[in-house]
């Protein structure tokens, strides 16, 4: 694997180590709460221009965008190896604009404050690892890295149950990945076995000769980290509960940036380490897809809870992004990781509004919400905005992954097509039974009446300008995607 | 006619040493101990090394005997009512019949008796056995011997930090 | 006959034997220091104290790649000796810091303490470089009897009474046990050297069915997993660890066990090499047994000593797994993570050691509640100490799990590295919830008690860095242990 460029300045590095410093600073000055909102919001707002100045530089770049190579632990032959290819930098950009967003949310934060910003930060580092890391262990490490602050997020800062919903969040996810840990740890062996090298580069390993059963257990050892992430049906008890419990910040990242993280890993590491077992998992994956798809429409429609709707609709979205995945071709593939994209800027503003929504009316219960519009008139139109975005209506950001990967879909199995555009049915239906109880009917009592303060409009007004943008015209974003897809799709491979 | 003696030895051992847990007055079981340490001299004089069992009796059957016996006496302990080890009399008993099987299994077998290393009979009767000892403990046992001293250091010190009345 | 003095000098070599002959005579000169201070000053013997694992170490260190053998071959200073030898003397360092003002602040401010740990450590290190038999028992026997006295150290104290009686009671007991396998190897083989043992088990045509050999391997064998508290032989290690006092427990935890695992390795990885397959399969079944019971034991647990006692016992289990590899990975292994583990459960101790009252009747988890508020020093290097036990990166505890179960994969053993991993799962849950308690319960005390003791914080700063880099660069002293295996 041969760098097509040469970064001169470590770039990459800076946008993962940038946040963990601003983690210290926050630590340092925990004194003043004042002072560690600015920091973590300068850091976020850093890491955001970066990323976007490396995204503006990178434009038609093919290859990796950016690369790093250092030793790091030489006895077991494990490196420092960072590369961002058209997808991590897509989805770097999203984590450092999700962020932005979570800070800001969170801006009065009274509790604790200096701690909640600093593992909100370190949540950053995590997952801005995760999107570029090459070297095996060095992902995992980043992978139970995301792990350790959302813990504490949910855990301390979040609703009344809290603690179980942290709890179980933490066991999941954490179970899962402990035998990604091992599969890791097999092929390392097997590949070093067979060639002397011991090494966990991505690459590397990519060339270990397995048989068929080696490579299925190995592929399943991966995959189950990767599905309690996603959640794919039936792994995904743990989201409602994590979602529901954590705070406003929490719910963003979580439905924003965690989620990605379990697909990220199969279109990186999973399918191009095992294709031949991933070619045989197809069907599976798409039978646990449309299922969820399904399942989660169908729960999402009798909760009473804003956030639960919004979290079973994550897992119906995500059932979208993972069918187009076993479709395996294209169209889908780029259509996924739109979605995923679009998923992540609508959800998170979605949740971003509940918390708005929580903070003047008290209460996240449909039954106790309603005339909104007339009270909350920008309010209520932002959130009107995201959810006909996440229903999936057309010329907003959701509807141009949703086409693609339904038009994947039929393409690979007309089946599997039709199954999911009436899923598309069922999120309607969740979607405007929100929209119905919360903006419209008689107005309920609420804490206060004051429409969108300015720090709002700052958070709203880019995620909703970017719902309509890549509603209308995602080019820019699918011309990021084209290359790195077609990539992995026909050789498995990367540049 | 030496595994007779040997079995007889054996079975007195075993049974003296059940009822070293098993008397209720504590005299009564330090005589018993007696009794065992004395079949132990036995053992080692039919296994050719009289400087052990010289060793055995003065040491164990003399010194810590006398020893014990004496700090019983000062204690005043009396009898005690009922026993309250019972669980540990039967693993007692239970524990010492094996390795007595164990122990003549192998003695039936022969595999003990076949001379391994470079101490034969022969060897013992020509440098005579005390001699070997004072050899093997200087020379190549001479580590081991020094570390005793650290231990038995340590065990009076901890002696002394456990039972000083006040520290 | 005459010229027995001569033989006798030839084979002493004082460099084998430098790090032990160091620490013994500190240990003596503070005994007789300690006479001359009045009662209860105990400060300046605890300093000194640490000079001479100072100056240990530093003559330890000089020792690397220079192995000397001695003694007729009773002892070697090899790099193994040396790593372990480091080990414990770190393990011993640590628990002295913290000795100190725990001593004053429950009562006990006895000199002899110290002197006691310093041959504690010095047992550990004649386990650790003895390659007869006679060595390793004596040193194990040293190293016993201090643990024994400092166990039942509180004599004031019930608890404290009883873990010192019930160690001693199941030690002596384990101790015949191995004394009995060694009387059986030597009978058998005629020697008790470590080689020498190998080398006659090797000519015997069928040694793995020699019921001798069995025998003398398994009861030895017992002697051992009693000390490093594997199952079925860890009854004694949660009574022994919640009555003794704090500092001796962390210790126990790490540098006995360590100096255990030293001997087990060297004893069965070149006298019983031959049996290698029966052992294996019996540390197969002891590994995954002592893993399990621990873990689940754990669960049940309310006091947080107790319950780290019990997870004790678990990672005895996991380091188990690396003798099971029975290869290069795998033994090397065991040596980072009995290092490893010196620093997350000692660390782990410490917090402790200043979060409790006197008598330790607070150390439930209700007593942690909100601790990591109220002290967020105690309550991160907490979250540190338990992060790295659970085995998440970037601690510690994770490269060291990664290097043992790598070795069990590498052997083939992969049903035990998926049981392993499970285990790793279950133990989540014990540690998690003492997190759950530090952060997500409002503070029911305001630990206005909790001093915080210079000389306390600097050994769990010294956990901490060791924890992180280890966890962070382990490369250097991964390399170290590979160089260390014989």
């Amino acid at each position: 694997m041969t760098p097509d460029v040469a970064t001169p300045f470590p770039l990459l590095s800076l946008l993962l180590w940038l946040p963990l410093g601003g983690t210290l600073l926050c630590l340092l000055l925990r004194h003043s709460s004042n002072l560690c909102r600015w920091i973590s919001l300068l850091t976020t707002l850093t890491v955001l221009v970066v990323a976007l100045g490396m995204a503006v530089s990178s434009i038609g770049g093919s290859g990796w965008l950016f690369y790093e190579d250092a030793a790091w632990i030489e006895p077991f032959g494990i490196r420092y190896t960072l590369g961002m290819d058209g997808i991590s930098l897509l989805l770097v950009l999203l984590t450092a604009l999700l962020q932005v967003a979570a800070i800001l949310i969170s801006w009065r934060q009274k509790q604790r404050p200096a701690l909640f910003y600093a593992l909100v930060l370190v949540m950053e580092t995590g997952i801005i690892g995760v999107f570029l890391s090459l070297d095996l262990i060095l992902f995992y490490l980043f992978w139970e890295l995301m792990l350790i602050p959302m813990f504490f997020l949910i855990g301390v800062w979040g609703h009344e149950n809290r603690v179980y919903a942290a709890v179980k969040f933490f066991f999941f996810t954490l179970a899962g990945s402990l035998f990604l840990l091992l599969a890791i740890i097999w092929l390392y062996l097997l590949h070093g076995g067979q060639t002397g090298d011991y090494s966990f580069a991505l690459d590397a390993l990519r060339q270990t000769v397995l048989t068929p059963g080696q490579e299925m257990i190995l592929y399943i050892g991966f995959m189950l980290a990767f599905i309690v992430k996603v959640p794919l049906f039936p792994f995904h008890t743990w989201l409602p509960d994590a979602h529901t419990e954590a705070p406003p910040a929490g719910s963003v990242d979580l439905a924003g940036l965690l989620l990605k993280t379990g697909v990220y890993g199969m279109i990186r590491f999973a399918f191009p380490l095992f294709p031949a077992a991933a070619q045989k998992s197809l069907p599976f994956l798409a039978i646990l897809a449309l299922v969820g798809i399904f399942y989660a429409a169908w729960i999402a429609y009798v909760q009473t809870d804003m956030k639960r709707v919004i979290a079973y609709s994550s897992v119906a979205h995500l059932g979208f992004v993972i069918l187009g995945l076993a479709a395996w071709n294209q169209l889908a593939w780029e259509g996924s990781l739109l979605l995923m994209i679009n998923h992540g800027i609508t959800t998170g503003g979605l949740f971003v509004m509940i918390a708005m929504i929580q903070d003047r009316s008290g209460t996240r219960e449909l039954g106790k919400l309603g005339g909104l519009w007339t009270v909350f008139p920008n309010l209520s139109a932002f959130f009107l905005l995201f959810c006909l975005s996440s229903l999936g209506l057309p010329g907003l950001a959701n509807f141009a992954g949703e086409i693609l990967v339904l038009l994947g879909a039929f393409k690979a199995d007309p089946l599997w097509g039709g199954m999911a555009v009436a899923g598309v049915v069922f999120s309607a239906a969740y979607m405007l039974r929100v929209v119905q109880s919360a903006l419209w009917g008689e107005s309920k009592k609420l804490a206060r009446n004051d429409d969108l303060a300015v720090r709002e409009w700052l958070i709203l007004v880019p995620l909703a300008a970017l719902v309509v943008l890549l509603g209308v015209y995602p080019a820019p974003v699918l011309e990021f995607l084209r290359e790195p897809v077609s990539l992995l799709l026909e050789t498995g491979g990367m540049p | 006619m030496e595994a007779m003696l040997f079995y007889l030895v054996a079975l007195v051992s075993v049974i003296s040493a059940f009822f070293v847990t098993k008397c209720r007055n504590p005299i009564n079981s330090a005589l018993c101990l007696v009794t065992t340490f004395l079949c132990l001299a036995v053992f080692y004089v039919m296994l050719q090394a009289p400087f052990m069992a010289a060793i055995q009796i003065m040491v164990y059957a003399g010194a810590i005997m006398v020893l014990i016996i004496f700090v019983i006496m000062l204690l005043n302990i009396g009898s005690v009512g009922k026993s309250r080890y019972t669980h540990g009399v039967a693993g007692a008993i239970v524990l010492s019949f094996l390795s007595f099987i164990v122990a003549a299994k192998f003695i039936a077998g022969g595999t003990v008796s076949k001379a391994v290393g470079d101490i034969s009979a022969e060897v013992v009767q020509s440098y005579g056995h005390t001699e070997l000892i004072g050899k093997a403990m200087f020379t190549e046992f001479l580590l081991p011997f020094e570390i005793a001293s650290i231990l038995l250091l340590v065990a009076i010190v901890g002696a002394v930090i456990l039972s000083k009345r006040k520290v | 006959m005459e010229n027995l003095a001569q033989i006798a000098m030839e084979s002493v070599n004082f460099q084998a034997i430098m790090p032990s002959l160091v620490l013994c005579c500190f240990g003596m000169v503070l005994l007789l220091v300690s006479v001359f201070l009045e009662r209860g000053r105990t400060a300046p013997i605890c300093w000194l104290s640490i000079i001479g694992l100072v100056v240990t170490g530093i003559i330890s260190i000089n020792g690397w790649n220079d192995p000397q053998a001695g003694f007729a071959g009773g002892v070697v200073l090899d790099n193994f000796a040396t790593f372990f030898n480091l080990t414990c003397l770190i393990a011993a360092g640590l628990t002295i810091l913290m000795s100190d003002s725990y001593l004053h602040r429950e009562g006990y401010p006895v000199a002899e303490y110290y002197p006691l740990i310093l041959f504690t450590t010095a047992g550990a290190m004649w386990m650790a470089s003895g390659t007869d038999l006679m060595t390793i028992f004596l040193g194990l026997e040293v190293l016993s009897v201090s643990l024994y006295v400092l166990a039942g150290f509180f004599r004031g104290q019930l608890r404290s009474n009883e873990a010192g009686l019930k160690y001693f009671f199941l030690g002596a007991f384990s101790t015949g046990f191995m004394l009995y396998g060694v009387a059986l190897l030597y009978g058998v083989t005629g020697t008790t050297k470590v080689a020498g043992i190998a080398e006659a088990i090797r000519l015997m045509p069928d040694a793995s069915s020699n019921p001798m050999i069995i025998a003398g391997a398994i009861l030895l064998s017992i002697g051992f997993l009693f000390k490093i508290g594997a199952a079925p032989f860890h009854m004694w290690t949660p009574d022994v660890y919640q009555g003794a006092p704090t500092p001796i427990t962390a210790f126990m935890s790490a540098g006995p066990k360590a100096a255990a695992f030293a001997a087990f390795m060297r004893v069965t990885y070149i006298s019983l090499d031959s049996l290698q397959v029966d052992m294996s399969a019996m540390f197969w079944v002891l590994a995954v047994l002592t893993m399990t019971i621990g873990n689940f034991v754990a669960i049940a647990q309310k006091d947080v000593k107790r319950m780290l006692a019990f997870s004790s016992i678990s990672h005895a289990g996991y380091a188990l797994v690396g003798m099971v590899a029975w290869n290069e990975v795998g033994f090397s292994g065991i040596l980072f993570y009995m290092l490893v583990y010196t620093f997350m459960n000692i660390g782990a101790f410490a917090v402790l050691v200043l979060i409790g009252k006197q008598g330790e009747d607070n150390l439930t988890l209700d007593g942690m509640a909100g601790l990591g508020y109220k002290r967020p020093f105690l309550g991160v290097a907490m979250a540190i100490f338990l992060f790295s036990l659970m085995g998440l990166p970037p601690t510690a505890g994770f490269t060291g799990k990664f290097f043992i179960f790598a070795g069990a994969l590498k052997a083939g053993y992969v049903w035990l590295a998926i049981l392993g991993v499970l285990n790793s799962a279950v133990s989540l849950y014990y540690y998690l919830r003492v997190m759950v308690y530090m952060y997500f319960r409002d503070p029911v005390e305001d630990f206005s008690w909790v001093k915080m003791e210079m000389a306390t914080i600097v050994s769990i700063l010294i956990a901490i860095a060791g924890v992180l880099y280890l966890g962070v660069l382990p490369g250097p002293v991964m390399e170290l242990a590979k160089l260390s295996i014989f």
